[in-house]
């Protein structure tokens, strides 16, 4: 029999989907450095472990204009690029958000059948 | 942590990123490295797999950010025309091989000289020793002289030919993958 794509690799795969969302997400409403950043997904039951770091799409981020950025001291340390969402990222993050969860009801559409077929 | 860091900045420094930019880049993962170590948080739940590769980590970061500079265009340009004028030389070589093998060959025909008929006579005398006399042979109406002076140099001419085929074979093979494959570093985007 075929096997199966392992639960973390799938979760790899959701997650590289729509990390770009979550990232900003998180600076929607406060900007936040890096590494501040990754403290707010974890405190929201996001974990980045072990898929790579999110400094690239950080990267892209910027790249594309869906984020600003600016230096300031951050918690009493060395300045710190500080990140939030641009205009544009917000209608990308509006848009994407419709998305997920257009895709998200359909994919509930069809396992919450297999869900109630394997049910006792 | 500082030498994941410094991997990072040699990487930058060979992929030509500006030092203004590499300077900020490492001060920022420098910075949120030490905050995290400080909270008892390791540089592989901050990185990732990017942990163990710093190269393949600060050239998708550098990828990404868009701040390396393309190569410039005489590099470019020599590059992309070094390989077609290196196969074609290459080839050159091959064919001059191949036809020194082909015609140099102690067993050619077209290495026998042929002269017209009648050849004239040789002359009346007794041969001295390491003498090589030259005996007309008739074939087919025509006189043929046997290449025994010719086939020792026949002999190294088809060496150097076959040298020089094989050495132009090999390095054809070796160079025809360059022209199709990409000579510049391919940048990984760390997958989240």
């Amino acid at each position: 029999m075929r096997c199966m794509a392992s639960s973390n690799g799938r979760g790899s795969q959701l997650l590289r989907g729509v990390l770009d969302l979550c990232l900003l997400a998180v600076v929607q409403d406060e900007p936040a450095y890096g590494y501040e950043m990754t403290k707010r997904l974890r405190a929201l039951g996001l974990s980045t472990v072990g898929e790579g770091s999110i400094y690239p799409l950080l990267g892209r981020l910027e790249r594309d204009g869906l984020v600003e950025t600016y230096r300031a001291a951050g918690n009493g340390g060395p300045p710190r690029k500080y990140y939030r969402a641009s205009p544009e990222g917000q209608r990308a993050l509006a848009a994407g958000l419709a998305e997920w969860r257009s895709a998200r009801d359909a994919v509930d559409g069809v396992l919450g059948l297999v869900e109630a077929e394997v049910r006792p | 942590m500082n030498e994941f860091v410094g991997e990072c900045r040699r990487e930058w420094k060979r992929l030509r990123v500006p030092d203004l930019v590499a300077d900020e880049m490492a001060a920022d993962l420098a910075a949120d490295l030490e905050e995290a170590e400080a909270e008892g948080v390791s540089a592989v739940e901050v990185l990732g797999s990017a942990a163990a590769d710093p190269r393949s980590f600060a050239a998708a970061w550098a990828g990404e950010r868009g701040v390396i500079p393309p190569a410039p265009l005489t590099a470019r340009l020599r590059g992309k025309a070094l390989v077609p004028i290196a196969i074609a030389a290459l080839t050159t070589v091959a064919a001059v091989g191949a036809a020194l093998v082909i015609f140099a060959s102690p067993h050619a025909k077209t290495l026998l000289a042929t002269v017209p008929f009648p050849p004239p006579p040789p002359p009346a005398r007794t041969m001295a020793a390491g003498e090589i006399w030259v005996v007309p042979v008739k074939v087919h109406g025509r006189f043929l002289v046997p290449p025994a002076q010719t086939r020792a140099a026949g002999v190294g001419i088809h060496r150097v030919g076959s040298i020089l085929l094989i050495v132009g074979i090999i390095g054809v093979l070796l160079s025809t993958p360059l022209l199709f494959g990409s000579s510049s570093r391919r940048f990984k985007t760390a997958q989240p």
